[in-house]
């Protein structure tokens, strides 16, 4: 037992001076050579042909342009990972051989916003999250414009609808579209979707339902198949989270419509079932807009303590324009969504966001709208 | 109003009715069986999610519904079962023992998921919606004749097979309870557990032999949700419908039948409400429907029970002053 406390001591003396000895390293990065030293810091895995896997490729290409050296780190995505995840905040921290720590997700900003305050000299980006925008001068947030991404798909299911050549698509012009909650960030969504489809066909009706919580899939079931046997919806865009997918399994059983997806390319993660009847999905792009963040650094403006809020112009977000699109879309569709991204790009199209709208025109709009 | 009622008194609404109910009905059912135990199984809604994720995840390996099912069914029991251990012999209170099964149907679930198939990463709401083809789904079933009635045909064939099963189980669960002998042995250690175990009844085994058939039929409605009704488990995608079961127990005064009405009206009202929004009710305002009809029809339970129970009482007063 004595001995067995006594390398208990050892151990713990050994372990103090080693982390003595990793604080007395740290010192100001060295970027005499021009390029960025970061680490991307995974919570999760590599593989999940969603938010991890934009954020690296975009790294990627920054480094094949030879503009900044990165490692990333897989800290694993389960409950019991997630002590590690503050470790490894730690760690990379107190290295203090990083010029940018990269994180992302709704799980880390509690984490990042301690050893943020430890560590002021250090600079972090965390992306698709705003829990903290403003309280660390080293943080900064990447956010996404959803009115943005929901024009670019309300001008796509817009045309798409009454293109009748294709398969499952009826005369009328009705979409739908399955919230999570009616919830301003939801509503932005939905607000780009409507006036996006009204651009294109100024007529266009839109059936919108919320499930009020993002996991029943059943009652967003339940809803997509009301809006297709009851409202001739032959497009659904399902913003809702897991119940969302209902709205795609509504339109597979029913096989009278198409689903549109959100956030990564749902395509790449249904089963083949689903995915064939999904046309396309809304984007968010990390890989681009830390693209973008590199070149705003370069530029020399940078962005600490603040939220950017990326949109079309900064190649925040997007729609997904292979698979599916490429196969169903006709010339004209194409035509449409190219020149709605234009549009964005030279200002001549704002779209109006229904964050921290309080005019209710949202509200107007969406009952004038309605089936 | 005249187009609202075209819209409602079409055959899909009441096609949706009887597919809202099946899952509520199986958690019904097991409700019914273990409370005439005398048990308080309110982990009925984390039986279901247990049951629905290895569902799910064994109908992907096996590439069989019927796997699936089977393995649903088995982890229902095996839960329930252990629910029994906690509660009957290391004296947990049995109500303590369902949170802590409703948490593990929660994030357990999520644990597990992610031990298993690594398909949680990165993502804000975990799912198995990938693993699941159609092929490996409950198949649905179109009943001959029925099928070509007008109207009816369109209402009662074409279900889940599960969902035909769900109603034949209400008829079957009153035969168990009423017309042989484990069933009476059951109710009696429901009643009086005393008075059951001075002539020979085992409580023990007759409890273990109600939560069990508890976990069976929350194992079919886990089943259904993951393997039927939607393609494939998703982090708490039962989404309150074993706690609906226990209200629909009550109001069907723990009856077979009664309990099956009242799982029905529990349909019939999120039907209805999904309806009303399709008229551009909004829909949060249809959604709380069905919690308006528990409410109510708990309120209209308990004024009819006292009212009967106070009618029974003055016929009684009667008989004894004659």
């Amino acid at each position: 037992m004595k001995k067995l406390s006594a390398l208990f001591l050892v151990l713990a003396m050994l372990l103090s001076l080693a982390a003595c000895a990793g604080k007395g390293g740290a010192e100001t990065p060295d970027n005499s050579e021009g390029t960025y030293k970061v680490c991307n810091l995974v919570n999760g895995n590599l593989g999940d042909k969603s938010f991890f896997d934009s954020a690296e490729s975009g790294l990627a290409a920054l480094q094949a342009d030879g503009r900044i050296e990165y490692t990333t780190i897989e800290m694993g995505g389960t409950d019991e990972d997630q002590p590690r995840w503050l470790e490894t905040l730690y760690e990379v921290s107190e290295g203090g051989g990083y010029d940018l720590i990269v994180c992302g997700t709704y799980q880390m900003p509690d984490y990042l916003k301690e050893v943020a305050e430890k560590f002021p000299e250090q600079k972090y980006l965390i992306y698709d999250d705003t829990t903290y925008v403003g309280d660390c001068a080293n943080v900064v947030n990447v956010s996404f414009k959803q009115n943005d991404m929901g024009y670019l798909v309300g001008v796509f299911a817009g045309s798409m609808t009454t293109d009748t050549g294709v398969a499952n698509m009826n005369e009328d012009a009705v979409l739908g579209f399955v919230g999570g909650i009616d919830s301003p960030v939801i509503n932005d969504f939905l607000y780009g979707f409507i006036l996006g489809a009204q651009s294109v066909n100024p007529d266009v009706k839109v059936d919108t339902r919320y499930t009020n919580d993002y996991v029943d899939t059943a009652i967003a079931k339940e809803y997509g198949f009301s809006m297709i046997n009851d409202n001739k919806c032959d497009i659904i865009w399902g913003v809702a989270g897991n119940a969302g997918n209902g709205a795609a399994e509504a339109a597979l059983e029913t096989g009278k419509a198409w689903f549109i997806g959100v956030d990564s390319d749902q395509e790449l993660t249904f089963s083949a079932d689903l995915a064939a009847i999904t046309l396309t999905s809304g984007l968010k792009n990390i890989g681009d807009s830390l693209v973008w963040f590199f070149d705003e650094w370069d530029a020399g403006r940078t962005y600490w303590g603040q939220e950017i809020n990326l949109g079309i112009a900064e190649g925040g977000v997007g729609i997904v324009t292979d698979k599916n699109f490429a196969t169903y879309a006709s010339a004209d569709t194409v035509a449409a969504v190219e020149s709605a991204m234009a549009s964005i790009l030279d200002g001549s199209v704002v779209v109006p966001s229904a964050i921290s709208d309080t005019s209710g025109a949202l509200e107007t709009l969406r009952e004038s709208v309605r089936p | 109003m005249l187009d609202f009622l075209q819209t409602l008194f079409r055959a899909d609404f009441f096609f949706s009715i009887l597919r809202i109910t099946t899952p509520i009905l199986f958690a019904t059912l097991a409700a019914v069986i273990v409370e005439k135990a005398g048990i308080s199984n309110i982990g009925l809604e984390g039986i279901m999610m247990i049951s629905a994720l290895f569902g799910s995840l064994c109908a992907y390996w096996a590439s069989s519904w019927i796997a699936g099912l089977l393995a649903a069914l088995l982890v229902g029991v095996l839960v329930a079962l252990l629910m029994g251990v906690f509660a009957f012999n290391l004296k947990t209170d049995v109500i303590l023992v369902g949170i802590a099964v409703n948490m593990i149907g929660s994030g357990g679930t999520l644990f597990l998921v992610k031990v298993i198939t690594n398909l949680t990463e990165g993502k804000a709401l975990a799912s198995t919606t990938s693993l699941a083809v159609s092929a490996n789904q409950i198949p649905s079933i179109s009943i001959p004749l029925i099928r070509d009635i007008p109207l009816v045909g369109e209402i009662l064939s074409g279900h889940s097979l599960l969902t035909y099963l769900a109603f034949a189980l209400v008829f079957v669960t009153w035969v168990l309870l009423y017309k042989t002998a484990p069933g009476l042995n059951l109710r009696a250690v429901g009643e009086n557990p005393h008075a059951a175990s001075s002539v020979g009844v085992s409580v023990l085994k007759m409890r273990y032999v109600a939560i069990g058939l508890s976990g069976l039929m929350a194992g079919f409605g886990g089943a259904f949700m993951s393997m039927s009704y939607a393609a494939g488990w998703s982090q708490d995608m039962v989404a309150g419908r074993g706690f609906i079961a226990l209200a629909a127990q009550a109001m069907g005064g723990g009856e077979p039948l009664g309990s099956m009405f009242s799982a029905l009206l529990f349909g019939f009202a999120q039907a209805f409400g999904i309806k009303l929004s399709s008229k551009g009710v909004d829909s949060n305002l249809a959604s709380p429907i069905p919690y308006v009809v528990t409410i109510l029809g708990l309120l209209f339970f308990a004024l009819f029970k006292r009212r009967s129970g106070s009618l029974r009482h003055r016929a009684h007063k009667k008989g004894a002053s004659k």
